[in-house]
């Protein structure tokens, strides 16, 4: 199937996860177990099964997943809609993130029926019969669907994402043309959800020292915008086996971020610059 | 007071390869990592080959029938396939280093040629030295 941009959602049933064990290189206290079953609070015709990710910090306990029967003629269309209302009907302890409910804030990125995505601008219906909604992948888990990001935002502070200026301040703005003005275009748009970063598998094994690619995202960002004059700086602070170079192009970030962005072609720009610099 | 939890306990991780939908984006990376690790094998099978080919007759007859037999032409079989998949991707690979196809409609599209390619060349390989071979 070709896809041809990041809102589609993969239909096919078959090969929904890799092969390997559930608990494959899974540490201790991370190991899910199975949790109990919410019943809707009365029968209706239009149900639908959501199985959520849960971890209570208080109980001492692992995290695990909750099934939870939701009345989809009681409820709004997307998955944020179904998600509080589990949060108002259902269990009000159930925790997630959520702000403005139109794709903008990026705070309810989560991992829907496996891949991420912002769950106010995902509809139920495009859901598989048993929804699974876990947090976003390969972070550490506050609560429930409440990732830390403190080590993302960290790793975009590092790449300092501001104007950098070294000429003398003009009288009035800094001015830029239409054309390179044009050139951040897809790229200033990121709200920084982290829907991509979280989905790579570089940075899943190397997140430690590799930047990801939303961080990267920026750096393009800034070094691409004409009125910025610390490209060198920019690129020396790049230039490194492990921050820039343990992107090898997987590509799962094209095709997960919600605002359809293309930080893969932003980390190969990158790339590029660093050759052209060289030579 | 209630005992602070994250002091006693780390946080946990949530899941990450366990739950991601396969996509053809990583499935492509993985199988050419599989592939890459696979093909280095073959190069020592490769050797040995010519090795036994260097040595005589009596040292060449034996492991050229372990390569004729039928496991062995599975496994060649494969290594044909494996060796395609892996060259396609690489220029694949080679045409992304010069910022081209970037959109995801031309990831899925190259993606799926070089699916496509591996398995035309292997068959055509396998159809033009069996008719080599007479």
């Amino acid at each position: 199937m070709i896809i041809r941009s990041s809102d589609q959602v993969p239909r096919t049933a078959l090969f929904k996860r890799f092969p390997i064990p559930r608990n494959f290189g899974v540490s201790r206290e991370s190991r899910i177990r199975r949790g109990k079953t919410w019943p809707a609070p009365r029968v209706a015709t239009r149900m639908r099964t959501f199985e959520i990710y849960r971890y209570d910090p208080d109980s001492g306990e692992n995290p695990r997943l909750d099934a939870f029967e939701v009345d989809l003629d009681d409820c709004g269309p997307m998955v944020l809609d179904a998600l509080i209302w589990i949060k108002n009907k259902v269990d009000s302890t159930l925790t997630f993130r959520r702000s403005c409910r139109e794709g903008i804030c990026g705070s309810c990125a989560m991992n829907i029926d496996g891949t991420n995505w912002l769950a106010c601008t995902r509809f139920i219906s495009d859901l598989a019969e048993l929804a699974t909604i876990y947090p976003l992948a390969n972070l550490r888990i506050i609560k429930d669907l409440v990732p830390d990001l403190t080590h993302l935002f960290a790793q975009y502070a590092a790449i300092e994402p501001w104007l950098k200026s070294k000429t003398a301040e003009p009288e009035r703005e800094r001015l830029q043309s239409a054309d390179e003005r044009s050139k951040i275009d897809g790229y200033y748009e990121c709200i920084l959800c982290f829907c991509c970063t979280s989905g790579c598998p570089s940075h899943w094994w190397n997140g430690d020292r590799f930047f990801g690619p939303a961080v990267l995202l920026q750096a393009w960002r800034w070094l691409t915008d004409s009125r910025d004059e610390a490209k060198e700086e920019r690129l020396d602070n790049l230039e490194d086996p492990f921050r820039l170079y343990r992107c090898h192009t997987i590509l799962n970030c094209t095709r997960t971020c919600p605002k359809g962005l293309n930080p893969g072609k932003a980390i190969a720009e990158i790339k590029k610059m660093m050759i052209q610099r060289r030579s | 007071m209630m005992p602070s939890s994250t002091t006693t306990r780390p946080r946990p991780l949530s899941p990450n390869v366990q739950i991601y939908r396969p996509q053809l984006t990583s499935v492509l990376s993985i199988l050419n990592r599989i592939t890459g690790i696979l093909l280095s094998a073959c190069a020592v099978v490769l050797v040995v080959w010519l090795v036994a080919a260097a040595w005589g007759p009596q040292t060449y007859a034996p492991v050229q029938a372990a390569i004729a037999s039928w496991i062995g032409r599975i496994v060649l079989f494969g290594a044909t396939f494996a060796f395609f998949l892996h060259l396609c991707g690489g220029i694949r690979h080679l045409v992304w280093d010069t910022v081209h196809g970037f959109e995801l409609r031309s990831i899925y599209i190259s993606g799926w040629s070089v699916v496509a390619a591996s398995v035309v060349l292997t068959v055509a390989a396998w159809v033009a030295s069996a008719s080599m071979a007479g």
